[in-house]
């Protein structure tokens, strides 16, 4: 599908808000059960908590500032369950809460609501808790941990090759019986979410194609393995359902490619010569400032005028 | 006429502002040499414990501290060090025992890590592990499990790189005092 | 109209709070306020200096000639900050080393050179004191506010310590909020006290949107 960026007349979708979220968080279910299937039910709630206490805040909200009560067009839902998708299984219950009131009041709610926003609610949540608990934040409880196989707390599979040099094999990421967050290990399951998005059109193609080529691409030329830092992190859940996010990324067809460049430099970078392992997230959050500037010198010129 | 107002009023307001200051640094002066001493004091008494006395001593950029007590003379040495930490420079001090053979004690007194994280190396829990630590072959570290051998510390969960860093840190001005003292 | 010294004095501390209305001295206000303590001391430190130099920025007001009035407004303050810089380190050396390099920094307050050059050099010295006390005053209390609610909740009053909140993030957040608090509470407070003038004159706080 080519979608072309025109003046109006427009051509009327009969895609509705609430239905294009309804259609990414049936895309993210897949994720969302393998996440309990590896971490237990103690993922299965906070999950839940999450998406609740999203959606309360959000109408909370509304009531005091005095608009339209918004919680039906399924957003708020939708950052509650991403919210919850990249946080760590053994994270305390409470916490996740936080995260939640923190991502729709302060990345939602008072930049104005949806379509005002400027970062992705859901990542605000996140940078909040990795800097609020940076200990819960980074403590990873073990696929498989609840069933009492194995040991209870492993580092990521990015955390053990960047800290001590240890590898992961590939179809262990792919499958997602790793460490990780909640819905960010099963490169299988995120990947049949993804592609049912891009088969639908929700999502554009450029956006997770110039990030994960951007990736893969630079990680090879610093010597590093471009398999591996595609599937290890959360690169596919940032690319497919984060960066892609409609209110927080470019609207043009260029400005998707900058986009994509751009955070897929940032992962690079973090990755590789920073002190953290994994950079999916400020990837997506800085590049989210970036997107008012982005629109504005991509904007196609209006036919007959000088450019 | 105006032009030399200027200059008589300005130089009249630095002049009397350069007296006061003067006056206040003169008083202030003492005090703040008093309180540098004390800080020094309580960083050597701590980690070199029963010092009743020491000597500073300065070479190659290196300042330590020796110690001794009434009784039996040399106690063992409290060396400064310095290095970079994970966010910024990490200043510390560690004490050995005279015969060089096991540290007395650790003491971070400057450092710009992570709250909550890397600013742990500054909690009594993470400093207690240099006590009575083997001081030969260097310090090591371990992750997420208790140390075994009697050279090693835990590092802090989640801040890998500050527990390194300090490691680091030590092993570095431990052999540089060694060559020079 | 000549308004009353009670005027002078309070307006620092809600109107015109230099922290949550003018924003001015933001520096300190985001970067010391890690704690009560050291945002109160901030705030008292910055009120000496404050008070010091709007008290001989007034008595000199006359003899100073205008073209040389800031240069002459900055030695004044230096000297004061250098002062009260001396004084902490002098006795209270672990405040000091806590506040670092942002005591000296006083010099660069905006609320420090502002109110000399906006109030004190053309008022007497009874209103250039209760105006500086003012500002002080509220500076301290602003000050002191962000840093206790930062360090309550960064010191885990509500469960596990929250660590961003003695970041310089959480003092951006705090901050916004407080600012977000104080414009909520003068909307009510105004729409209840005074209706809106329906001639709505330009520059007019009476009338229209303010």
């Amino acid at each position: 599908m080519n979608f072309l960026l025109s003046p109006a007349p427009h051509i009327r979708d009969n895609k509705s808000v609430t239905i294009i979220m309804c259609v990414v968080m049936l895309a993210l279910l897949p994720a969302t059960l393998g996440g309990v299937y590896f971490f237990g039910w103690s993922a299965a709630i906070l999950v839940l908590l999450s998406v609740i206490s999203a959606v309360a805040t959000e109408l909370v909200m509304n009531k005091m500032m005095k608009r339209e009560v918004s919680i039906m067009d399924g957003s708020a839902a939708l950052t509650g369950l991403l919210l919850a998708l990249c946080v760590s299984p053994s994270l305390p219950y409470y916490q996740v809460v936080f995260g939640a009131i923190f991502a729709i009041i302060i990345g939602k709610q008072l930049f104005g609501g949806l379509g005002f926003n400027v970062f992705n609610p859901a990542l605000v949540g996140r940078a909040f808790l990795a800097a609020a608990f940076p200990v819960h934040m980074t403590t990873w409880a073990n696929a498989f941990a609840y069933r009492g196989l194995d040991a209870v707390t492993q580092a990521t599979p990015l955390a053990a090759m960047k800290f001590s040099g240890q590898g992961t094999s590939y179809l262990a990421l792919f499958y997602g019986n790793v460490g990780g967050c909640i819905g960010e290990t099963s490169v299988l399951l995120l990947l049949l979410g993804g592609l049912y998005l891009l088969y639908k059109g929700i999502i554009d193609w450029r956006i997770p194609i110039s990030y994960l080529g951007t990736v893969a691409v630079l990680s090879f030329v610093f010597k590093a393995d471009p398999i591996f830092h595609l599937l290890a992190g959360g690169l596919l859940l940032g690319a497919f359902f984060m960066a892609t996010d409609y209110v927080t990324s470019p609207i043009t067809a260029k400005g998707m490619w900058i986009f994509g460049i751009g955070a897929g430099i940032l992962v690079v970078i973090i990755r590789l010569f920073s002190g953290l392992p994994e950079g999916v997230m400020y990837s997506i959050l800085f590049m989210n400032a970036f997107v008012p500037l982005i629109n504005r010198y991509t904007r196609p010129r209006i036919l007959g005028r000088k450019k | 006429m105006k032009i030399l107002k200027m200059i008589v009023v300005l130089t009249l307001i630095g002049l009397i502002s350069g007296g006061v200051l003067a006056y206040v640094y003169q008083w202030a002066e003492l005090k703040i040499a008093a309180n540098q001493v004390r800080e020094t004091d309580a960083a050597v008494f701590k980690v070199v414990p029963g010092t009743k006395s020491y000597k500073t001593i300065a070479k190659d950029d290196l300042t330590y501290f020796e110690c001794f007590d009434d009784v039996d003379g040399k106690l063992g040495t409290a060396i400064l060090c310095q290095g970079n930490g994970y966010q910024g420079v990490i200043k510390l001090i560690v004490g050995v025992n005279a015969d060089f053979s096991k540290f007395t004690g650790m003491s971070v007194l400057e450092q710009l890590e992570t709250p909550g994280l890397g600013a742990k190396i500054s909690e009594a829990v993470f400093q207690a592990q240099f006590n009575n630590l083997a001081a030969r072959p260097p310090i090591e570290y371990v992750k997420g499990i208790s140390p075994s051998k009697p050279n090693e510390i835990q590092a802090i969960t989640g801040a890998t790189i500050s527990s390194r860093s300090v490691v680091n840190i030590i092993n570095k001005t431990i052999e540089e005092w060694l060559r020079v003292k | 109209m000549k308004k009353g010294l009670m005027f002078e004095l309070l307006k620092g501390l809600w109107d015109e709070s230099p922290t949550f209305r003018q924003l001015l001295g933001m520096c300190p206000t985001l970067a010391v306020t890690t704690s009560i303590i050291n945002g109160f001391s901030m705030g008292v430190a910055t009120l000496f200096v404050l008070l010091c130099s709007s008290v001989i920025v007034s008595l000199l007001r006359s003899a100073i000639p205008k073209e040389i009035r800031i240069a002459a407004y900055v030695v004044i303050i230096a000297a004061f900050v250098t002062v009260a810089d001396l004084f902490l380190k002098a006795n209270f050396a672990d405040i000091s080393k806590a506040l670092g390099p942002f005591v000296p920094l006083i010099v660069v307050n905006c609320i420090i050179l502002g109110r000399a050059e906006a109030f004190a050099s053309k008022h007497g010295v009874i209103p250039s004191f209760v105006d500086a006390l003012g500002m002080g005053l509220g500076f301290t209390l602003a000050l002191t506010l962000i840093g206790s609610i930062r360090e309550l909740l960064g010191s885990g009053m509500l469960g596990q310590p929250w660590v961003i909140m003695i970041l310089p993030s959480g003092a951006f957040i705090t901050l916004g909020l407080l600012i977000a608090l104080m414009n909520v509470i003068k909307d009510k407070t105004k729409a209840k006290l005074a209706p809106a003038c329906p001639l709505a004159c330009p520059g007019c706080e009476q009338g229209g949107v303010n």
